[in-house]
């Protein structure tokens, strides 16, 4: 088999260094494992399809177990996706069982993110026949669907929505593309614009600025102080650990692990709502939660084994829809375009071989951050402690790479960056949401041009309502987030989920 | 009577002004959706603009002048020269490198808090290794264009 050709030792390497690196930007308070994927991207260039996907995919399961290291030793979670590890993971440092804390953390992960794996296996090629039968206007119904569920699930729907809105708004500067059917015309910009935004904005650029410039603005801004007020806990002996703490969890293992696949499924939900959600599961449903909150490991296998199952669970609705889960997989989905490959469902017919490398990457990757992580927790601590005089302006060059590599040499695409790490800082400020804003500016160019085809097709806007049953379908589900939406958040005036 | 109501919904897409179909029906559903964002929370805006203008005056709350604008006007340094740069070496990366040791040595020295002698070597080190290293693996090995 020509699979087999790929399974180098370089393959493997590449997968180690990503998950390496993934960890370390995922301990540091503050970097996630989109800046991670973002930052090592450029080095991607240079790799072929498969050994780039192995190095993005390391990069990607390391960046989400590596935030239970500061969650657990600085009461920070290093992603947002490791809020609710602080909650029982610190109280446990705090009495001296801080590696006990952490090697629960990382068997949970181990256990979500290959539990996501096989849904992911056996779910997205089934997801991927099914939509080879939309046409366009089923095409463009889904992709209305992702943003209402994006926008209707941010804390405030309004802003997500329009936050949505804007992302599609700025990926139609440009040329309407003779490709896709357009008429080759510009629009929405000044005529002096056109020489530089004559093909709009280049993805990876803004998301560069986005996750990676704006993160070290908005540090800048608070003179990079210790927000803990304190030195992180030491790993000091304290109880051992042991996999007999396991026992009794199975329920909690595969009811979190379930949450944190399906919430990642859901476009652009973020990990910080699978873990709250898989904490609060196991608040509500196990027979004792008295210790959740103090130090409870239980607390701690929810979460951990919830976030790490994101990483299968967000690849399902790329690889067979070409909608990204979340901001990770949406900067997998310009590595992808960088190399030919076009996500959607046609992306695992045409490409068996590369189906499989990415499970058995996804599979590796697991198994290396469990091996990195289990026997070097005590090494991998320190990193906690590399001051960001050193590392963020390493970062800033690394983005310069990315930025000016993606398109071979174009420097508009570096002041992109620049206008967009701006850009994102003052979104975050006057309280725009980033996830819907990057995914309707990833999926804006092709909702028009599934939308005017439809159009042009049929000739009437009923069409959008009366095309098929799976049409009517998705204006139903279309309505029913928005109504969970407004249902939560009417749960949550009358009682917040985690009560810590 | 059924087909002459479903007439009422009937669109035709005028190709030469196909470009601007979607984006004004876009951009439509943008300014709505401002005007009710604005609407519902227009009490709120003025406070927060003020406090805003408060803030990066230095008269309110915490904001590190010094380090915020020094990042920003660092980094627009950094592209502008490292284009100008790249005329002067085209193709073969030398703007980046030298525009990286300079840029990563004065960000250093900006964020850092106590600067001593041991921490300027530290930060001096850094800035000299790491672009070299980075030009040496993207420019030479992996051959990435870089300005």
């Amino acid at each position: 088999m020509d699979i087999l050709s790929h399974l180098t030792p370089m393959f493997f390497g590449l997968i180690a260094a990503g998950t390496l690196v993934g960890i370390i930007f995922g301990a540091i308070p503050g970097m996630t494992a989109t800046m991670a994927v973002a930052v090592c991207l450029p080095l991607t260039y240079a790799l072929g399809l498969e050994s780039g996907i192995a190095l993005l995919l390391g990069l990607y399961v390391g960046g989400i177990s590596g935030g239970m290291v500061p969650a657990v030793l600085l009461n920070i979670p290093g992603t947002p996706s490791s809020i609710t590890t602080t909650f029982d993971g610190y109280p446990m440092a705090k009495r001296g069982e801080g590696e006990r804390a952490l090697k629960v953390g990382i068997v949970a992960s181990i256990f979500g993110g290959l539990f996501s794996a096989a849904v992911l296996f056996f779910f997205a090629p089934v997801l991927a026949d099914f939509a080879i039968k939309f046409s366009y206007v089923e095409k463009f119904l889904i992709i209305l669907l992702a943003l209402t569920v994006i926008a209707s699930l941010c804390s405030n729907m309004l802003m997500g929505i329009f936050s949505g809105v804007l992302g599609v708004w700025l990926s139609l500067i440009g040329t309407y593309s003779i490709t896709n059917g357009g008429n080759g015309e510009p629009r929405l910009m000044f005529d002096f614009m056109e020489y530089y935004l004559i093909d709009g904005f280049s993805l990876l650029p803004v998301l560069i600025g986005i996750f990676g410039l704006t993160t070290v603005l908005l540090d800048a801004e608070k003179g990079f102080k210790d927000e803990t007020g304190q030195g992180p806990i030491k790993l000091k002996g304290g109880a051992r650990f042991s996999f007999g703490i396991f026992k009794g969890q199975q329920i909690n293992l595969v009811r979190s692990s379930g949450i944190g696949t399906f919430v990642g499924m859901l476009p652009g939900v973020g990990g910080s709502a699978a873990s709250v959600l898989a904490y609060s599961q196991e608040k509500n449903f196990s027979r004792d939660s008295s210790q959740m909150g103090k130090g409870a490991p239980q607390g701690i296998v929810a979460s951990e084994s919830s976030n790490n199952a994101l990483t299968g669970g967000a690849l399902v609705p790329l690889l067979s829809l070409g909608i990204p889960g979340d901001s990770t997989t949406a900067i997998l989905i310009g590595a992808f375009t960088l190399q030919g490959i076009q996500v959607g469902p046609l992306f695992i017919g045409n490409n068996m071989d590369t189906w499989y490398l990415m499970i058995i990457a996804l599979v590796a990757a697991n198994f290396l951050m469990f091996g990195i992580m289990y026997f070097a927790i005590r090494y991998i601590a320190k990193v906690i402690e590399v001051p960001k005089f050193i590392l963020y302006p390493l970062i800033i060059m690394m983005c310069v790479v990315g930025a000016y590599a993606i398109n071979y040499g174009i420097m508009f695409d570096v002041w992109t960056l620049l206008i967009f790490g701006v850009f994102g800082y003052v979104a975050h400020k006057i309280g725009l949401e980033v996830v819907p804003l990057i995914i309707g500016f990833i999926l804006g160019n092709s909702a028009e041009v599934y939308f005017v085809k439809s159009i042009e097709s049929y000739g009437n806007l009923t069409i959008f309502f009366t095309k098929s049953p799976i049409a009517v379908l998705l204006w139903a589900l279309i309505a029913v987030s928005v109504a969970f939406a407004i249902y939560l958040r009417v749960c949550n005036r009358r009682q917040p989920i985690v009560e810590s | 009577m059924e087909s002459h109501w479903l007439s009422l919904f009937d669109v035709t897409i005028n190709f030469d002004q196909s470009h601007l179909f979607f984006p004004r029906i876009v951009t439509w559903v943008l300014v709505i959706l401002l005007a009710l964002i604005l609407l519902s929370r227009y009490r709120r805006v003025i406070p927060a603009l003020k406090h805003t203008g408060r803030v990066l005056a230095g008269r309110e709350g915490e904001f590190d002048h010094k380090r915020f604008f020094g990042t920003l006007v660092l980094t627009t340094g950094y592209f502008y020269l490292m284009s100008v740069l790249s005329d002067v070496f085209p193709n073969t990366g030398y703007s980046f490198l030298i525009m990286s040791v300079v840029f990563i040595l004065l960000l250093s020295l900006l964020y850092v808090d106590h600067l001593t002698r041991r921490l300027f070597v530290i930060i001096l080190l850094n800035a000299l290794i790491a672009p070299t290293l980075a030009w040496y693996v993207l420019a030479q090995l992996f051959r990435i264009t870089l300005p």
